[in-house]
């Protein structure tokens, strides 16, 4: 019978293994490297209070009180001031293109009323979508207003002056789901096509069946595509499999166009099977690919947007995420879901979102290229 | 004619080492070629240059008249490639790895059926058709890389040790099989490390670390000057008690050079000592001597030969 422990096997064990470890360079790094890095990403740029909310601004009063509102907009960290808004139709533009979150509109006789001692109305428009966003927005933008009326009383007793008037656009309700799950839908896909994608390669480089499909006349691109095409198919299935149960089982609305989201969703699935192929030119086995994939998954959580604000992150973290397809598609997403916006609201993500995949294919392809001759 | 392969100073270098060393041959059509050499000597990196797998760092090569990196494409379409380790999909059957190969190779759905089903005859896999390729023994499993190496119906075939790890019968009928296609007209380059294999081939080359060290026919090889040393003959000793006879012969002033093949003994003497003599002189070393005979050098004796005159030079 095998003995349950005999020290000279493990050490015989321990001797090769650690070999093994050894030799494989990539591996060995990969696996030290990710953590520490990944660790160090991520604490950085998870930050749960939410800040320097993108902020547009409309002035229809011009008047002492305005400024003081206005200074009391950029003395906060919670709110950026990014746009100065000329009517009220271009503010709510801003806000349904998604270019800032809160939209802050000083109305007409707002320093009259003031002067007056007449209670006056600051209209907040603050988008939904993001739930803990929109929270954070709504109870600083109160604050704001009862700062700016004690200032201008001189005392904070008496009744605020000033009455913040917020309204809700997008899941005035505030759920959360609404935010998370069209995010999630974009997590889950990134995820499956990367894996899928880069496994099957490095599989066939594995097996040693590479070699058996370079002697025949298939060229590089046909061998990449056949590989690729089947988990783009699943993964477009997934998509309408998650899609229609954000819709039904999570009862999210989509305010836009369902096609032209489909039709970007596949923009998306060739991105991020552009990644997986990247990570297949690289990685010579599975291991690897797997530790590669598994590289790219937390970036993708925690830098895309799905969880944290991007706007939020200190400024390199938002450059790493725009390195990550679904950074684009999260807006896409959202945007058409939430917002129901439209392509000329969009386009600067989606072409992003394309130049990216199509750079990640061109270099993956010469990169698979050189390795193999 | 012209010939279906050939390499003209063909070199790989990996940084400093080259692996290998501007070697050049030439291959007949329909016959077949036995590449040889220890492990590690760079057959198999020759056998990838010549597939358009590896990219040469000097020299050329053409196969079937297309230079091997310029006419890569046309490299592709007349050669058929068996590699060391069996690389099909073991989770697709016999079937349909044969349909997938046939399909790389763009044969209309027509010539696909034919084909396949030619092949599927010639290797003797018909009653595996519906077997997934993980089902099948080593030595089947070579058959269907065979088969698929077969399809399109190429003029050349590169095998890599298409023998390795199967069985003596399925050897043998895998060499009757390769014979069948080399008298059909095919050219067939094949590596091996049986000597019984290579002794079956029309011409064989040697390389060592890199070097082609030998070319030539059996007989060609065999009189070789370091193999069949003028003033020398061969003898065969066969004896249960090899190790003793082999410290015993190695003390004999007559005696030149003595390898242990197995049971025997190879013996290389000077000329005008017969069997007797030999055979009383061992026999009290090693007790019972079956067999003394003359032997003309071996195949094997020649590489032995070959090998040990570069590790002095």
């Amino acid at each position: 019978m095998r003995k349950p422990f005999d020290t000279r096997g493990f050490r015989a064990v321990l001797y090769k293994e650690v070999i093994h470890v050894v030799h494989d360079r990539t591996t060995l790094i990969l696996a030290l490297l990710l953590p520490i890095v990944q660790l160090l990403l991520f604490g950085w740029a998870i930050n749960t209070r939410v800040a320097h909310i993108s902020t547009a601004y409309l002035d229809e009063d011009r008047g002492a009180a305005a400024v003081q509102v206005l200074d009391a907009l950029r003395a906060s960290d919670d709110f950026d001031l990014v746009y100065t808004a000329t009517s009220r139709e271009d503010l709510r533009q801003r806000i349904v293109a998604g270019r800032v979150r809160v939209a802050v509109d000083v109305p007409p006789n707002f320093t009259a009323g003031v002067r007056a001692g007449r209670p006056v109305q600051l209209q907040v428009l603050i988008d939904g979508s993001d739930s803990s966003i929109a929270q954070e927005a709504l109870g600083a933008a109160s604050s704001i207003g009862l700062a700016v009326s004690a200032r201008i009383r001189g005392n904070v007793t008496v009744a605020p002056l000033i009455d913040v008037r917020p309204r809700m656009l997008f899941n005035p309700s505030l759920r959360s789901a609404n935010f998370l799950v069209p995010g999630l839908i974009g997590v889950i896909m990134q995820l499956i096509t990367i894996f899928l994608t880069s496994l099957s390669i490095v599989g066939e480089r594995e097996r040693g069946t590479l070699d058996q499909l370079l002697v025949t006349p298939i060229g590089s691109t046909g061998l990449m595509l056949g590989k690729i095409v089947p988990y783009a198919i699943i993964g477009f299935v997934d998509f309408l499999l998650v899609l229609s149960a954000m819709r039904f089982v999570f009862d999210v609305p989509i305010l836009g166009n369902v096609w032209l989201l489909l039709l970007l969703s596949v923009g998306f699935l060739i991105s991020s099977l552009g990644l997986g192929l990247l990570i297949s030119s690289v990685a010579r086995t599975q291991a690897q690919a797997m530790l590669m994939a598994f590289g790219t998954m937390l970036p993708s959580i925690l830098l895309s947007g799905f969880f944290f604000e991007r706007d939020s992150m200190p400024l390199f973290m938002q450059w790493v995420g725009y390195a990550i397809p679904l950074t684009y598609f999260l807006e896409i997403l959202r945007g058409i879901v939430l917002r129901g916006e439209t392509m000329s609201a969009l386009w600067p993500s989606v072409t992003a979102m394309l130049a990216l995949g199509a750079w990640l294919i061109v270099v993956a392809s010469v990169r698979f290229a050189k390795t193999t001759t | 004619m012209t010939a279906a392969i050939s390499a003209d100073r063909l070199t790989k270098r990996y940084g400093d080492r080259a692996v290998v060393n501007e070697l050049s041959l030439s291959v007949e059509p329909g016959s077949i070629f036995g590449f040889l050499g220890p492990n590690g000597s760079g057959k198999s990196t020759t056998i990838k240059m010549l597939c358009g797998l590896v990219r040469p760092t000097s020299g050329t090569g053409s196969v079937c008249g297309f230079d091997i990196e310029r006419e890569d494409e046309g490299v592709r379409r007349s050669i058929g490639y068996v590699s060391q380790s069996f690389s099909l999909y073991d989770e697709l059957t016999v079937q349909q790895n044969l349909e997938f190969y046939g399909r790389a190779y763009g044969l209309d759905p027509e010539r696909r059926a034919l084909r396949k089903k030619a092949v599927i005859d010639l290797t003797g896999l018909p009653r595996y058709a519906d077997t997934l390729a993980r089902n099948l023994s080593g030595g089947w499993k070579q058959r269907l890389a065979l088969a698929s190496a077969l399809l399109h119906e190429p003029q050349v075939l590169f095998l890599d040790e298409p023998t390795a790890g199967i069985d003596p019968v399925a050897r043998r009928e895998l060499w009757d099989l390769l014979f069948k296609l080399a008298s059909d007209g095919a050219t067939l380059f094949v590596t091996t490390h049986y000597m019984d294999e290579a002794e079956r081939c029309s011409r064989l080359g040697y390389i060592f670390e890199g070097d082609l060290i030998a070319i030539g026919t059996l007989d060609e090889l065999r009189a070789t000057p370091g193999v069949a040393t003028p003033g020398t003959i061969r003898f065969r000793v066969g004896t249960a008690n090899v190790m003793a006879a082999f410290a015993r012969v190695r003390t004999l002033d007559y005696v030149r050079d003595a390898t242990i093949f197995g049971r025997d003994l190879h013996i290389v003497a000077n000329e005008g000592i017969d069997e007797a003599r030999l055979r009383a002189d061992l026999t009290a070393a090693a007790g019972r001597i079956d067999a003394v005979e003359r032997i003309e050098p071996s195949l094997e004796d020649v590489f032995v030969a070959l090998t040990r005159e570069r590790g002095a030079a």
